[in-house]
């Protein structure tokens, strides 16, 4: 918030940090949980595709999954921002696919 | 009576104390904590003096319990109880999904439906075998027979189970095959058969009476929990109200109640609450955001089929999205779902 208006006075500004860091705390908390989450289902998915005989690699649902992150984003992200988050994600996901495989080839 | 003893108050100390009280007649239970130790003191404790007591060597300090319920009071003992079933704690960090059909029917039923919400992620199969209807001329369950196959499916997909006794002649049969003992709502007050599973040593799901205040229900627990069996489970269920749309009134504030009177873990059963299947996911879904420990929910594999409770009952495709959403929520409760 940048409006004068809410301007933290001295005095309660390192008491107003310590709660935003604690939120962030949480905020991480959340997104590694459900970070997690959408590595397990990658797995399940990857399962499946074993199952139907596709390749790992699915260019078409990376691009819809790009897609829905840029468009679900209301900033202060900018979309490009959220795609290249998602760039990381998308990649880590791909990787826990190939390794669940692997391991139940092996 | 609760006696705090002093951080690290040494063993001989502690059994000195319990040593007294017992000599005076009184009931002593004794819960070890983390960092400290608390004797919980029942029996006929108006008369004493708590100064007594505070004399003695390692004693921090006696408090008394004003509430009518003891064991089960928070004052008694400040952690959470964790109840600890086939790997998984209910009252822990983690939020326990218990599902399955309201009446085990036969074996196909119960697999079928067991190999789907094990699948989704329920780590309880629940299934009726003594059923309390309604009406006498209404399917009254399988008895014994239901209650193997239940053990039976509990073993195949790798899941705790959970079913009700009716009465006491019925508690060697469930207690003997089955790993929580479920008191139903219509039972609460059976103050005989409450005693009775409070000499197993089975965690018991105590289902909340259906006008029963949170005080009444707290006391059915103490009578389970005076046998010596602190492994109790609340599960709240609806209570009776004016409305009459729903069957009951899903009292969602007993869980924060719940959890500020006792250290027991509380979950909650949508299903019952409402009676109508497209209640029963946004009402679990509002109880583990208010810090519900865990669910019990009906899935039934045709609930079009069911021989009871069917309109209640999830389609098994029902449950897998629920147990979905309810992954996105739990972690921003600080709770964990697998």
């Amino acid at each position: 918030m940048t409006d004068a208006r809410y301007a933290i006075p001295e005095e309660r500004a390192p008491r107003e940090l310590a709660r935003l860091r604690d939120a962030i705390d949480h905020v991480d908390e959340v997104l590694v949980r459900l970070l997690n989450q959408r590595a397990r289902y990658a797995v399940e998915v990857g399962q499946i595709k074993g199952v139907m005989q596709l390749p790992i690699y699915s260019p078409e649902r990376e691009k819809e999954v790009l897609a829905n992150a840029e468009r679900w984003s209301e900033g202060p992200l900018a979309p490009a921002a959220v795609r290249r988050l998602f760039e990381r994600i998308i990649d880590e996901s791909r990787r826990v696919e190939r390794e669940a495989s692997a391991e139940r080839e092996a | 009576m609760v006696i705090v003893m002093q951080k690290a108050a040494a063993e001989e100390k502690i059994e000195h104390v319990m040593a007294e009280l017992t000599r005076r007649g009184f009931d002593v239970h004794r819960s070890t904590g983390a960092d400290q130790t608390v004797l919980g003191v029942v029996g006929d404790v108006a008369t004493v003096d708590p100064r007594e007591f505070e004399l003695l060597d390692g004693v921090q300090e006696v408090v008394r319990v004003s509430e009518p319920y003891k064991l089960s009071s928070r004052t008694f003992r400040p952690e959470n109880t964790v109840v600890q079933v086939n790997g998984c704690g209910i009252g822990g960090k983690e939020v326990v999904v218990m599902a399955g059909p309201c009446t085990i029917e036969n074996e196909t039923q119960l697999f079928e439906t067991a190999r789907a919400v094990a699948r989704a992620g329920a780590k309880v199969l629940r299934g009726g075998a003594y059923k309390p209807r309604t009406s006498p001329y209404s399917f009254q369950g399988m008895g014994v027979a239901g209650l193997d196959l239940l053990r039976a499916a509990g073993r195949e997909f790798g899941m705790a189970t959970v079913s009700e006794v009716m009465e006491i002649s019925q508690i060697d049969a469930v207690a003997q095959r089955v790993d929580i003992l479920q008191i139903g709502a219509r039972n609460m007050q059976n103050f005989n058969l409450l005693s009775a599973v409070g000499q197993t040593r089975k965690p018991v799901l105590l289902k909340r009476g259906l006008s029963a205040t949170v005080q009444e229900w707290l006391l059915a627990a103490e009578y389970i929990m005076a046998g010596g069996n602190y492994q109790v489970i609340l599960c709240e269920r609806g209570i009776r109200t004016f409305e009459t749309y729903t069957r009951n009134t899903l009292d969602i504030s007993a869980i924060p109640v719940v959890h500020k009177l006792s250290h027991l873990p509380i979950i909650v059963d949508p299903s019952h609450a409402t009676g109508l299947r497209d209640k029963v996911m946004p009402m679990a879904r509002a109880s583990v955001a208010a810090g519900a420990d865990g669910l019990l929910i009906e899935v039934h594999i045709d609930p079009d089929k069911a021989l009871c409770d069917g309109p209640q009952s999830l389609y098994p495709e029902q449950f897998v999205e629920l147990m979905d959403e309810l992954r996105i929520i739990v972690p921003a409760v600080r709770r964990t779902l697998r």
